[in-house]
């Protein structure tokens, strides 16, 4: 079941006055992300990411196209209590304490007194804040200030979950724990859109991944299938003889890295298993064999310059 | 129940921005210096000074006293400071990373336009209900004569503020900037409703020394009209307090009309804008 439906979602803003321009925030966008998955929205600055969670939350209106939460138009106000949201560069009111911004937004998000009397503590101790629920928040350190807006965003036990940079200015202790909770929520089956341009977070986190670009779709998939789309196989073997050499180079086009590692470009799980067999025949021993990866950050980069 | 969270959460702003401490503080001032204004031989002077002009009695005198209080100067500097006050109360809701957290709660942007205004009148309420209570509660206790009637003074400035609220937050909503919200409407208070009021004052009136043209007449009369009109809900509040009865509602209910208006025109504007 698909949790999130964007179909053709364009949003333009008006350029500068009187000139009649419009800036392309976003252009035809469309994808799903399923019930349970943590689903990673990735761009450079200016790409249309915040846009995007911004009219699927309602607080901007698409100039077409339309988008769905939970079935529903994103504009239905009462779909809200299903949501939780943390905005980058988020600006609680600094008079409150902790515990209060917890206690006035999660009001604000339907719960009751009782509710927050059994909640605000349990949220505040998953994020490691619980020492300062008390403390102002003016008090408060960036990353403090982050874990704040995460318990924040999770108080009123959402369904899915809008994550706008989550750990940003937070130490890398404080993202491991960050990531852990995420885990966590979707272990729950709590479905986690993420904004982030730390991309090697979202490599380790998430289920699927969109590459925005100047307000375009260029990519959309699983990690997996974006992050394996070349067919390069790595064999690390025992001492390699002469003999098997010339026939990896010649009759497999491999390319050697030493006497006991080549790669060889295959387009079938067949041609991988003929290599073992001759290996194996020949008496070599296998200690591994596998597909080459991309990180996302150079597939991210690479699509961003073809792009470009 | 969210609607009253949110109402809640302006009341700890005000709290917490010290609004409500420079309120109060302020009034307990005023009090302060009616305890010591109003001393029984001042009381026995007013009652003197009346008779002397022709009155007859301290019904009269305290009459006349407090209605001097809820007119003119008095009155339009207690409704100013109230404006002045909460005129940030919108900007600063507006401002980027919380309006966006705002609007992400299941909490109609309709709703938050009304909760924010229903909060700043409620707060205006409280504070008149002190200040005028007070004084109400001193004058009647020194002069021995009780006139509840006073107490009306409270729902109408109340609703003078309102009023003019209700052009503070839809210029607080277009412009986001809380000194341009006071300017607009200290301009709109004092010069522009004041003088339109002397103007249809003077209308109205047989004795004519000044002689306008026909287009400034009509154009004088047309924002009359249309404009909120705190000048001439003074005079109908002078009436309630003094217990006579008042001549005309015509400027209470253009007034009304023209908060609705702007009521109307805020939550239109902020449910199509973007964030």
């Amino acid at each position: 079941m698909n949790v999130i439906e964007i179909n053709s979602l364009t949003k333009h803003f008006p350029g500068k006055k009187f000139s009649g321009d419009k800036i392309k925030a976003l252009e035809k966008v469309s994808f799903n992300v399923g019930s349970g998955e943590i689903f990673g929205l990735l761009g450079p600055n200016g790409a249309g990411k915040t846009t995007l969670v911004k009219i699927l939350l309602g607080i901007t209106f698409a100039t077409n196209g339309n988008a769905k939460l939970f079935d529903k138009p994103v504009t239905n106000v009462r779909n809200k209590k299903r949501i939780g949201y943390l905005p980058e560069n988020h600006r609680f009111p600094n008079y409150l304490s902790g515990e209060q911004v917890i206690d006035y937004f999660g009001r604000l998000s339907g719960l009751t007194k009782s509710d927050l009397d059994k909640k605000t503590y349990k949220y505040l101790k998953i994020v490691g804040m619980d020492q300062w629920g008390t403390t102002k928040i003016k008090k408060y350190s960036k990353g403090m200030l982050q874990r704040l807006g995460l318990a924040q965003a999770m108080i009123n036990d959402p369904d899915l979950i809008f994550l706008d940079e989550p750990t940003d200015g937070v130490d890398p202790i404080g993202r491991k724990e960050i990531r852990d909770v995420l885990l966590e929520l979707k272990s729950q089956g709590k479905t986690i859109f993420l904004n982030s341009h730390l991309l090697s977070e979202i490599e380790l986190i998430c289920d699927k991944v969109a590459i925005l670009n100047k307000g375009e779709l260029i990519e959309v998939g699983s990690v997996a299938d974006i992050t394996t789309s070349s067919n390069k196989y790595i064999f690390i073997t025992s001492d390699l003889s002469e003999d098997i050499m010339n026939k990896i180079l010649t009759e497999y086009k491999g390319t050697l890295h030493g006497k006991n590692e080549f790669e060889c470009i295959i387009n079938s799980v067949e041609d991988v298993n003929k290599i073992i067999d001759y290996l194996r025949s020949s008496n070599v021993l296998i200690h591994g064999v596998y597909k080459e990866k991309n990180s996302l950050e150079s597939m991210f980069i690479n699509l961003i310059e073809q792009k470009n | 129940m969210v609607l009253a969270a949110f109402i809640k959460g302006v009341f700890k702003e005000a709290l917490a921005k010290k609004i409500l401490l420079t309120i109060f503080g302020f009034f307990s001032l005023l009090i302060i210096l009616s305890v010591f204004a109003l001393t029984n031989s001042t009381v026995e002077g007013m009652q003197m000074m009346l008779e002397s002009s022709g009155g007859n009695s301290l019904r009269e005198a305290v009459l006349t006293f407090q209605s001097y209080i809820v007119a003119g100067i008095p009155m339009f500097m207690l409704v100013s400071s109230m404006l002045i006050i909460t005129s940030s109360f919108i900007p600063d809701m507006l401002k980027k990373g919380h309006i966006d957290l705002l609007l992400s709660k299941p909490i109609s942007r309709t709703k938050i336009i009304i909760g924010h205004f229903l909060a700043a009148t409620l707060i205006v309420l409280i504070a008149f209900t002190f200040l005028m209570g007070a004084i109400w509660i001193l004058v009647s206790s020194k002069t021995g004569f009780w006139n509840p009637s006073f107490l009306y003074s409270i729902l109408w400035f109340t609703l003078i503020f309102s009023v003019l609220y209700s052009a503070v937050m839809l210029i607080g909503i277009l412009s986001r900037s809380t000194i341009l919200t006071i300017i607009i409407n200290m301009l709109l208070f004092f010069p522009v409703s004041f003088l339109l009021y002397l103007a249809n004052t003077y209308f109205q009136s047989d004795e004519k020394s000044i002689v306008f043209g026909p287009v400034a007449e009509s154009l004088l009369k047309f924002f009359y009209q249309i404009l909120p009109k705190p000048w001439d809900m003074q005079d109908i509040t002078v009436s309630f307090v003094t217990q006579n009865a008042v001549v005309n509602y015509m400027p209470l209910i253009s007034s009304l009309l023209f908060m609705t208006i702007m009521l109307v025109l805020s939550i239109w504007y902020f449910n199509k804008k973007d964030y």
